[in-house]
């Protein structure tokens, strides 16, 4: 582990700041050095811990059950291109393959919490991982479903680890834990909720995401914003349609009119991550760790090509695998009317 | 002698068809008829020939002139018909022997008498040899002659040239021919670096004749190895070289190469370009030009679906019919297809580096464009990947003669069983000699669910023709287990 980058994570900077401070000086050691040198502004705390020790501060995280994950060790595609997040701060497991998001308004309608709710337990049930925000409404409707179908769910937060926010959600998020799921944070422990950090969160539910699923968004909410991200970043972006007078419904509608794919049913979703996500992947690499790699990769790498594509077309027969795309899969999709697999 | 006939040649469809010129001079006034279905530049050519004749010396004759044009129902175009016509009036009319009609002539005449190339030289050439006669031509036409075996070509530069020729009163010229050699400017494989599972695909789709479709991001090199799939062909026999030089001549262009043609339409191409058609005579279409070769069309989703549909008979059939008020002509089509496709409209899903911005419903939109039935004409589907930095910097792959060497000997094979593996039915698929190992690997395959019946006969095919590329008459467990990888969903 790095440690100027363990200490930039406590220095609680937000994205755009950091970016500059890394663009003036350079490397995360020298962006170290000249916040101690004072000459930013600083939290109390967070200068506080510039100062400390490193091994006070991994002692700070092992009380609260957390861990600090360097940028090199997080998994592939979870940071956008440029961003300068030094790393994540997480307490349980974090799973190494593409969840699905689901977010949405924090005043969501009787309604809004009751699909929320359906879809992550149906996500749960198809062996998705389940991110979202913890935060009320939505997000914690979500987690909830996801919880009681027994699934794995990963909340990321705008506060501190150790901050649960709101508080009433302080059980939901250890019944998350308890489930094999994780919670992480880019924020040090003790860091208060504060407004301005809900935004740069949502860049986190994106990048631990294949998928986002909207369900209910006014016309300016932070779903919109992590449905923007998505759409950047090249995840696929499903919206629940809404009733079109209801002002938390706008958001939603208009997404679908800018062409997000609109979710029609419950079953439509299965059917949907199907297509664009594949099988589940689950956290076990298949044959020899083959899914996932591409086959002219493994062909590079062979030193007899041919015989490669003889074992990667055994193995397919056997239906240990499914090449799909030029790309190893684990094997488990379906045969007729997909185009290509006839 | 009132009357003659002289014969010239049209290309009907890519049939030589015999044309013949009868001249009658006689009647009560001074005039000059042309009939037979004759076009506009056909009708054209009484006032070429009348000039043409005056100005080589010989008068035109002051009697009424009727030129027919035989068969009267074929509809006649161009100015090939000029110097027969020319000779034909001086004969008839008694002002050089006999004689000089006993020729197939093709040309244009030039008011002061010159002959000028015209198109038509191979049906010329054609005809000439199934009547027996002296083919007479300007150089340029008799050399596209001169292609055809045992044509007995004669070069003329001008009307009186042709008559002296014609009745053996001058020394005839031969024409330089034309040698149907492979041109030597194409591309070579060995500029693609890495792509190893696509290099093979190529590699197998020219030992067996198989549509390929090569699907990947901008970028990655789809259309520069299907340029190369000529390159690894088998060279055209001369029958082959003669047969395509006969469509593109009824495109009005001249091509006397070994080497398969390649033809890669954009997708912006009419129904009409690709298929043929046209108003007036027929016209071959990209897929009949491409005819012995390879029809390339990239970016294959932005066809529209219609002309795509349109192209999968001609490309089974080998062979397109087009028929029109009078003429029905069948145009060959045996091409061997090859398409690029990106994986969804921004090109990039599944690429290492860019990420993709297009939503699943996007992409299943665009695949859709590309029905069913077409996609089960593709034999071999390979994904091509952009090549990363060390793949520039590895070495050269195998040159295009190599690999061209396996293939001929992988068809050669297969002509001595008499059918290019593309083409195998289901019962000669059946009839395949299989090792124990590859019916059992087929047989988990078809179990596990995870191919169907027309997959199978896929898989079969493109097996039978791994086995060929390596010398082997039984299928192996080997050759089917590659084969399988081949068939990727894209």
């Amino acid at each position: 582990m790095n440690e100027a980058r363990l200490r930039l994570a406590h220095a609680e900077l937000d994205p755009e700041r950091l970016r500059r401070l890394l663009g003036e000086v350079g490397t995360e050691r020298e962006a170290v050095r000249a916040l101690r040198r004072g000459r930013h502004r600083l939290s109390p705390r967070a200068a506080e811990a510039l100062g400390r020790p490193v091994g006070e501060l991994m002692e700070g995280l092992a009380e609260n059950g957390a861990r600090f994950i360097d940028r090199d060790r997080l998994p592939g595609g979870l940071l956008a291109a440029g961003d300068p997040l030094p790393g994540l701060f997480v307490r349980g497991a974090l799973p190494h393959t593409g969840g699905v998001a689901v977010v949405g308004s924090r005043r969501a309608t009787r309604y809004g919490l009751q699909i929320a709710e359906a879809i992550g337990r149906r996500l749960a049930a198809a062996g998705r991982v389940v991110v979202s925000g913890l935060a009320r409404g939505v997000d914690g409707a979500a987690h909830r479903g996801c919880v009681e179908a027994g699934g794995v769910g990963v909340a990321v937060l705008g506060s501190g680890i150790d901050v649960w926010y709101p508080p009433e959600h302080r059980g939901l998020g250890e019944q998350l834990l308890e489930g094999g799921g994780a919670v992480v944070s880019e924020y040090p422990p003790g860091t208060p909720p504060a407004p301005w950090r809900f935004p740069c969160r949502n860049r986190l539910i994106v990048g631990l995401s294949e998928a986002v699923i909207v369900v209910e968004a006014a016309a300016k909410s932070g779903a919109l914003i992590t449905a923007r991200e998505a759409l950047e970043r090249g995840r696929d972006v499903y919206v629940v349609p809404g009733d079109i007078d209801r002002p938390t419904s706008e958001g939603c509608n208009r997404l679908i009119q800018d062409g997000a794919h609109p979710v029609c049913g419950l079953e439509d979703l299965d059917t949907l991550l199907q297509l664009a996500l594949g099988p589940p992947g689950g956290a076990s690499p298949g044959p020899g760790g083959l899914v996932g790699r591409s086959v002219e990769d493994l062909l590079a790498e062979a030193d007899d090509p041919r015989a490669c594509l003889v074992e990667l077309g055994r193995l397919e027969a056997e239906g240990k695998i499914h090449i799909a795309g030029g790309v190893v899969r684990e094997a488990g999709g379906r045969v007729g009317n997909r185009p290509g697999t006839r | 002698m009132f009357y003659s006939s002289t014969t010239s040649a049209a290309l009907v469809g890519v049939r030589p068809h015999p044309v013949r010129v009868e001249a009658f001079i006689g009647g009560p006034r001074e005039g000059f008829t042309l009939v037979g279905l004759p076009d506009t530049a056909v009708r054209e050519a009484r006032d070429r020939v009348r000039s043409a004749i005056q100005a080589s010396g010989f008068g035109f004759p002051a009697r009424r002139v009727t030129v027919n044009l035989a068969p009267a129902d074929l509809p006649k175009g161009g100015s090939a018909y000029d110097l027969p016509i020319a000779l034909g009036i001086l004969s008839a009319a008694g002002i050089v022997p006999a004689q000089a009609s006993r020729v197939v002539a093709v040309g244009e005449l030039a008011l002061d008498g010159s002959v000028r190339p015209v198109g038509g030289g191979l049906a010329a050439g054609m005809v000439a040899v199934e009547r027996d006669l002296p083919c007479i031509a300007a150089p340029e036409t008799a050399r596209e002659a001169a292609a055809v075996p045992g044509a007995d070509v004669k070069v003329v530069a001008s009307l009186a040239e042709a008559v002296a020729v014609a009745t053996g009163r001058a020394e005839a010229r031969i024409p330089e021919p034309i040698v149907p050699e492979a041109d030597g400017e194409t591309l070579d494989l060995a500029d693609v670096r890495g792509q190893l599972q696509a290099r093979r695909a190529l590699e197998i789709a020219a030992a067996g004749g198989h549509h390929l479709l090569l699907s990947g991001p901008p970028g990655a090199g789809k259309t520069m190895l299907a340029r190369r799939l000529p390159g690894i062909l088998p060279p055209l026999d001369d029958r082959d070289v003669l047969e395509v030089a006969c469509v593109h001549a009824a495109a009005r262009r001249t091509r006397l190469t070994r080497t398969p043609p390649f033809r890669s339409p954009h997708h912006s191409a009419s129904l009409v370009a690709l298929v043929g058609g046209g108003s007036g005579i027929p016209v071959p279409g990209e897929v009949s030009l491409a005819h012995r070769g390879v029809l390339f069309l990239d970016e294959l989703a932005e066809f529209p679906p219609s002309v795509l549909d349109a192209l999968r008979q001609p490309i089974e059939d080998g062979s397109v019919t087009i028929a029109r008020k009078g003429v029905s002509v069948t145009f060959p089509s045996a091409c061997q297809l090859v398409a690029a496709t990106n994986p969804c409209p921004c090109g990039f899903r599944g690429d290492r580096k860019k990420p993709c911005r297009c939503g699943a419903a996007a992409v299943s939109r665009y695949r859709r464009r590309i029905s069913g039935p077409l996609l089960d004409r593709f034999d071999l589907r390979v994904q091509v990947w952009r090549p990363d930095a060390e793949e520039f910097l590895a070495r050269p792959g195998e040159p295009s003669e190599v690999v061209r060497r396996r293939v001929t000997a992988a068809r050669e094979l297969q002509r001595r069983r008499g059918v290019t593996n593309a083409c195998l039915t289901r019962s000669a698929l059946d009839a395949i000699e299989m090792d124990a190992e590859a019916s059992t690997l087929l047989g988990t395959a078809l179990t596990a669910g995870r191919v169907t019946a027309r997959g199978f006969d896929r898989i079969r095919r493109v097996a039978r023709t791994i086995a060929d590329l390596g010398g082997s008459e039984v299928v192996t467990g080997d050759h089917v287990a590659e084969a399988l990888t081949y068939r990727g969903e894209w």
